[in-house]
């Protein structure tokens, strides 16, 4: 029986992917149809090159990658912290990364090498910094509080935004900045954010599906899974720095995306259950489609002006998410 | 494209040695403010502009029937909004850009780094310029501009003309002895106003006034009310969209009984200048100027009328 829902939910995710990427691909402020897709398929002609690979698709590729890598670190953190509450933006991952990335940028860092730039690794370390900060403060004598967790994750993120809000405060002239950093935005993506994340999403999602039986022998709590021949401290290790590189490098290529990571791991979790093998892909999946279809309104909904993305996934995401906690209640 | 350029480069200087026609033209290319190289060929006949300042300019320089792009806050000279809209200043359309085919895109300070770095990755003549914090800055703008669209003639014109304009308003300033304390105060936004890295900083200093927040090194920022009462400004320079918004900072001020001990508030010096007039580093710049001066020296142009 889970067997066949998990069936039909993949088919059902790939069906809504390709539907986005085609409506992705043919709506937008320049009015184009399936008509002239097909023609520049055909015979290409560089005006349309332009606004359909060059726009459209990165765009929306981009859009999945982000999403994707998103729920995937929301998926890996509920299970790792046996708490459906986790999320990327509640352990206060997002907030460090934007911090990082901010204060690369502020201090000019802008080298690269191989689309892999500073600013990547500033994120990454100070998301990294912020969860392992969660993750010791919330651990007392080897046992986890729940609440601590959270509660820590909160009070660390809300540092991180002041710290960030600061700097832009300081240093930067234009509100714009600070509306791409603390909302998130892919107004301006191109194939070099797709060639920067890409390959850590593909690592990752590689990892973790790998190590996908592992953690649903953590979630028995991590004696038993200890005794069941899991490794269980090298396995917590590998899992935090795969979130933590999954998230950070989604919020150094766009800004931070609330919601994302907190919503979809949850829901897939009550469509398909609890085994991270199938959980960790769908919740992939469903990440990538939701958020590329969140970014086709953020960039529809109003002509000739945009909006940013986290205004959506929080207006899409929230209430749907109050109506997921009284469902099961 | 950078090779092309090394190998022409010394093709050219012997064309200019021995050619006398092109001596005159001087150098083929300009670079902008990013430091990228442009190539002046023919006159740019479909051009973009992505600030208000930038249009006033392309339109003070004739170059109206060219402009096929303006943003939906260039709304001056009135023919500007029947151009097409690309979009703000920080959020463009990229895609309504590109189906203008543009053969020049200028972008302005106002717009993200960021998102003049896309424009560019996207293979469009994009020529980006600082704006300066000085009125003498807005001169060479003009000459830069019209350099890029090949009206340096028209150009030359225009800056010669507000320079002379500009010059004899500082003449009759020259014998003020009084320079009286400013508060600007930007409508709409508390105690918002401008500091040292803007032009209305040294436009305050051209007209023989002295900006009580000059010494703060930003160009816009909230200043606080502690020092607005200890500076004890003579005049409030209230830059507003309309008399109404104007009317209302002023009742503001006069209603707030701790602001009460100021001496623009006791003697009610508050004017009015046009928003988008002072904060448009474009031609009407120097009109604001003209404006600000006879407000606060009005004795030296008694003999004007």
């Amino acid at each position: 029986m889970p067997q066949k829902k998990r069936i039909r939910l993949l088919s059902l995710l790939f069906l809504l992917l390709f539907a986005g990427l085609y409506i992705s691909l043919v709506k937008g402020s320049v009015k184009t149809s399936f008509v002239d897709l097909w023609n520049f398929l055909v015979h290409s002609d560089q005006t349309h090159a332009q606004i359909f690979i060059h726009l459209r698709l990165s765009r929306a590729i981009l859009a999945f990658l982000v999403g994707a890598s998103l729920s995937l670190s929301g998926a890996i953190l509920q299970g790792y912290f046996q708490n459906p509450m986790a999320g990327p933006f509640v352990v206060g991952v997002s907030s460090g990364a934007s911090f990082g990335a901010v204060l690369a940028l502020i201090l000019g860092l802008n080298i690269s090498f191989w689309g892999f730039s500073l600013q990547n690794v500033f994120a990454f370390g100070s998301g990294f910094a912020i969860v392992s900060l969660v993750y010791i403060l919330s651990q007392r004598r080897g046992v986890f509080k729940m609440e601590t967790l959270l509660l820590t994750g909160i009070a660390a993120g809300a540092l991180a935004s002041s710290l960030t809000s600061f700097l832009i405060f300081f240093k930067s002239e234009s509100f714009e900045q600070a509306v791409f950093w603390l909302l998130g935005s892919f107004q301006l993506a191109d194939w070099n954010h797709i060639r920067v994340i890409f390959p850590i999403f593909i690592l990752c999602f590689l990892m973790s599906q790998r190590l996908a039986k592992d953690m649903n022998l953590l979630v028995m709590g991590d004696e038993i899974a200890q005794s069941l021949g899991c490794s269980v401290n090298r396995t917590r290790k590998i899992f935090l720095v795969v979130s933590t590189l999954l998230a950070s490098s989604s919020v150094s290529v766009s800004g931070i995306i609330g919601f994302v990571g907190l919503i979809i791991p949850h829901w897939v979790r009550l469509l398909i259950g609890p085994d991270h093998r199938y959980l960790f892909i769908s919740s992939s999946i469903m990440g990538g489609v939701f958020l590329m279809f969140c970014d086709f309104l953020a960039r529809t909904i109003f002509s000739g002006s945009e909006l940013p993305i986290g205004i959506i996934t929080a207006a899409v995401g929230a209430p749907f998410f109050i109506y997921l906690l009284n469902q099961r209640r | 494209m950078k090779t092309i350029l090394k190998f022409a480069a010394p093709a050219l200087y012997f064309l200019f040695i021995f050619n006398p026609i092109s001596h005159a033209n001087q150098s083929l290319t300009i670079k902008d403010d990013l430091g990228n190289t442009h190539v002046l060929g023919d006159p740019p006949q479909r051009i973009i502009s992505l600030a208000p300042n930038v249009t006033e300019i392309l339109f003070a320089l004739g170059l109206e029937n060219r402009i096929i792009g303006v943003t939906r806050f260039c709304n001056h000279p009135p023919e500007a909004q029947t151009k097409n809209r690309i979009g703000g200043m920080v959020d463009p359309d990229l895609e309504k850009i590109i189906a203008l085919h543009p053969d020049l895109i200028i972008a302005f300070r106002g717009n993200p780094l960021r998102l003049v770095q896309r424009i560019k990755s996207l293979d469009l003549p994009v020529f980006v310029l600082e704006s300066g914090t000085t009125l003498e800055s807005v001169l060479s703008l003009i000459q830069r501009i019209g350099r890029v669209t090949r009206k340096e003639k028209t150009a030359k014109n225009l800056t010669d003309h507000l320079n002379r304009r500009f010059n004899k308003i500082k003449e009759r300033l020259n014998n003020v002895r009084t320079r009286p304390k400013v508060f600007i105060n930007l409508h709409g936004k508390g105690l918002w106003t401008s500091g040292k890295n803007s032009f209305m900083n040294d436009m305050v200093r051209e007209a023989r006034g002295r900006n009580i927040a000059g010494e703060v090194t930003r160009a816009w920022f909230s200043y606080n009310r502690e020092e607005l009462i200890h500076k004890n400004p003579d005049l409030i320079l209230v830059l507003a969209k309309t008399e109404k918004d104007f009317l209302e900072v002023k009742t503001w001020f006069s209603q707030e009984a701790h602001l009460e001990s100021i001496h623009a508030v006791q003697n009610d010096k508050f004017s009015f200048l046009d928003e988008d007039l002072v904060t448009r580093p474009g031609p009407r710049i120097f009109e604001a100027f003209a404006q600000l001066a006879r407000i606060l020296h009005p004795s030296c142009f008694k003999d004007e009328k």
